[in-house]
């Protein structure tokens, strides 16, 4: 998903504080409540969870086990926080398919796996551990390019006819045939009113003098670079060095004059909190799990809003290609990504869940007419990903984009 | 001829004792030393793919000092002054310990080592909530209307204390100043109370004894304390990130996006190198301005 502190005693310690936060807000809600009290999650509590397994990935047919390489805090798990419990999504792909599941939440930072993991090892025609890792969509083109992914066996992926349009149009990979969308997000600005004291509808909003020093962007350069695009007139989806290096001039400027406090990873909600920024580059995701009493506002601005997925790939030479086909069609249908999104409470990719959603009633459906979750289409018509960059103006670009994020 | 086959051993023995020491410094040390330094020379002409050319290469350093030169002088001042302060603060702590504290003593020493129980993250993290817009530090001082003098002395910045360089030194002194405090209490404590004494004695008094006894003889400690703060305190990085600002990034995260960010393994590589040069020739000159090894026998 988005950039998570490269740290992981770090991350750990973010993920704890938002793990906090939502659950704060699940009890406020009081959708946890139900959620815990009456879902088969206790039962599986009492039940024991049938986690553990460790190895990684072995030859075979490549269809009884399977390894996941995912974000933290990106599926749903019981009250204990054990993903594999009954009636949780692996829990019941593991009975109904008898495929034995590992599932890794080390997935923490795009740039780190890449010059960790898949640099080293795929790089050296090798074959890494896991059968599914969960890249952001710039990294899965990135892989797509260098041929470090396997092309998906679509014929045993018939719920990938369920994926929404618009992941199929990615110029990187037509028809999604090497990735299935996880989930999205949108990147906008987020303020807290009471000291901003009107609402932004632009990201040029975050320029304004009266806020200086109190203004932080996120490192995650598609997102920061993107939005101050749109504020410039340009269009992100056809980034080009030019263009691009326009925002990182008024990024380096605001930057120097003070105007930028600093550039962060999801650290900024605590900062949004407590009251020492005023406004901010903002994650959808972050925002929606937020305390609705603290005011914090979030939009997606006028002159446009960054788009981003993270999706599911399988690395070259994966042991479990069918078992990892098996995943994706299970994930893929619109009742089991129904139980994700209620738990991530990001944007899926799947066509369906909000009906399913609907037809739950009480807090499910609160959940399907929340705009975040289920942006309309005045609001996709809005958003955009960021366009394919070469490796050389990447490179160039992200060199930039570190000195100017100090 | 039995005395001399005895001697003879008694030489080697040293060696087989030191031997898994040894193994352990090549493995481990100069065996990395050495893939750092020929990464540091080498170029990678894809940068996305795991293949280095050893060229030779050493504009690698070159760009890396011109590059990240602001930070390597950031990184240092950033430690001394964590460093001083750490002095400031540990020597007399340490003094009290070693010859007031009685039978506070050992309460007192595990008081310094509490905050090791919590990670060295969420304490960083809780100095945010400490020094914030609404956490208590501001709070005090604009009660107290102290905001104007905090600015006019440079300990908060236009009034505010966090995401300020004062912050990232403060962080740093704060987890590091148990390890100032520590070292000099072991050297004070060995100090024979015999030789005060004596000195007062000899009609010195208590000004002169401490300057001619007592700090000369507690100088290893503070050579030890200043080693094991300056040079984490240098390569700190959290510190910078969490409580400072986009203009305060110390050189360990510049190191972290080099490799990570831009997949540059060979100018990481090179600052790696040119940060621990500096500090290895820094050490060596500091040590022999305090005469180690005279004052530790």
């Amino acid at each position: 998903m988005t950039d998570r502190p490269t740290d992981p005693q770090l991350a750990a310690a973010v993920e704890m504080i938002r793990r906090e936060s939502r659950r704060k807000f699940l009890i406020r809600s009081g959708m946890g409540a139900a959620a815990l009290a009456f879902g088969p999650t206790l039962l599986a509590a009492c039940g024991g969870g049938s986690s553990g397994g460790s190895d990684g990935a072995s030859a075979g047919d490549g269809d009884t086990k399977l390894t996941i390489s995912n974000w933290d805090a990106y599926i749903d798990e019981d009250a204990d926080g054990n993903v594999k419990a009954s009636g949780t999504t692996i829990g019941d792909f593991q009975k109904s398919t008898g495929i034995k599941v590992t599932y890794n939440k080390d997935f923490n930072d795009n740039d780190e796996y890449f010059n960790k993991i898949y640099s080293p090892v795929l790089g050296k025609g090798k074959r890494i551990a896991a059968d599914i890792t969960i890249p952001t969509y710039w990294m899965a083109a990135r892989l797509v390019g260098l041929e470090w992914l396997e092309e998906l066996p679509l014929g045993d992926i018939p719920n990938h006819k369920n994926m929404i349009q618009s992941y199929l149009d990615q110029p990187w990979d037509k028809g999604a045939k090497f990735n299935m969308p996880w989930q999205a997000g949108i990147s906008g600005i987020a303020w807290n009113p009471k000291l901003t004291g009107g609402d932004l509808t632009s990201i040029n909003d975050l320029f304004d003098p009266k806020l200086k020093g109190k203004v932080t962007f996120l490192t995650e350069m598609r997102d920061s670079v993107g939005l101050t695009m749109f504020g410039q007139g340009n269009d992100p989806a056809d980034a080009t060095l030019d263009t691009v290096n326009k925002a990182l001039d008024k990024l380096q400027e605001e930057t120097d004059n003070g105007q930028i406090l600093k550039f962060t990873g999801n650290e900024y909600l605590r900062s949004l909190e407590n009251g020492d920024v005023a406004a901010c580059v903002a994650w959808s995701g972050d925002i929606a799990q937020l305390d609705p009493d603290l005011g914090i506002q979030f939009a997606i601005p006028d002159d446009g809003g960054m788009q981003w997925f993270d999706t599911m790939t399988v690395p070259k030479g994966a042991a479990n290609v069918p078992a990892a086909a098996e995943w994706m069609n299970f994930v893929y249908d619109p009742e089991n990504a129904a139980r994700i999104t209620e738990f991530v409470q990001y944007i899926s990719p799947v066509e369906g869940v909000q009906e399913v959603l609907q037809a739950k009633g009480g807090d499910a459906a609160a959940l399907a007419n929340n705009t975040l979750i289920f942006p309309d289409e005045e609001t996709l018509s809005r958003v955009v990903t960021f366009g394919e960059l070469s490796a050389e103006d990447e490179i160039e670009i992200q060199k930039r984009f570190n000195d100017i994020t100090g | 001829m039995a005395g001399e086959n005895s001697l003879r051993k008694g030489r080697r023995a040293p060696y087989g004792l030191l031997s898994p020491g040894m193994l352990w410094l090549i493995l481990f040390f100069l065996v990395p030393m050495w893939t750092l330094l020929r990464i540091a020379l080498s170029t990678k002409p894809n940068p996305f793919l795991p293949e280095y050319e050893f060229t030779w290469e050493w504009s690698n350093f070159s760009d890396a000092v011109s590059r990240f030169q602001p930070e390597l002088v950031r990184s240092f001042s950033y430690a001394a002054s964590a460093t001083l302060i750490c002095i400031a603060i540990g020597y007399p702590l340490a003094y009290y310990l070693a010859f007031k504290a009685g039978r506070y003593r050992t309460v007192l020493l595990g008081l310094v080592m509490v905050p090791f129980f919590i990670s060295f993250l969420i304490r960083t993290i809780a100095w945010q909530t400490i020094l914030g817009q609404e956490g208590p530090a501001l709070w005090f001082m604009q009660t107290f209307r102290l905001v104007s003098i905090t600015d006019a002395l440079g300990i908060t910045s236009s009034g505010a204390f966090l995401n300020t360089p004062q912050a990232v030194i403060l962080g740093l002194t704060y987890n590091f100043v148990p390890f100032m405090i520590l070292p000099i209490y072991v050297s004070l404590e060995k100090i024979d109370p015999g030789l005060i004494s004596a000195a007062q004695d000899l009609y010195s008094t208590p000004r002169q004894a401490f300057r001619k006894i007592v700090l000369p003889l507690s100088l290893p400690g503070v050579f030890a304390g200043t080693l094991l703060t300056f040079i984490p305190a240098a390569g700190d990085y959290i510190n910078a990130e969490l409580l400072g600002n986009v203009k305060t990034s110390m050189i360990g995260s510049q190191i972290s996006k080099l490799f990570l960010k831009e997949s540059n393994y060979p100018e990481a590589a090179a600052l790696s190198f040119i940060f621990m040069a500096i500090i290895t020739v820094g050490v060596l000159v500091y040590a022999r301005i305090l005469g180690t090894d005279e004052l530790s026998a």
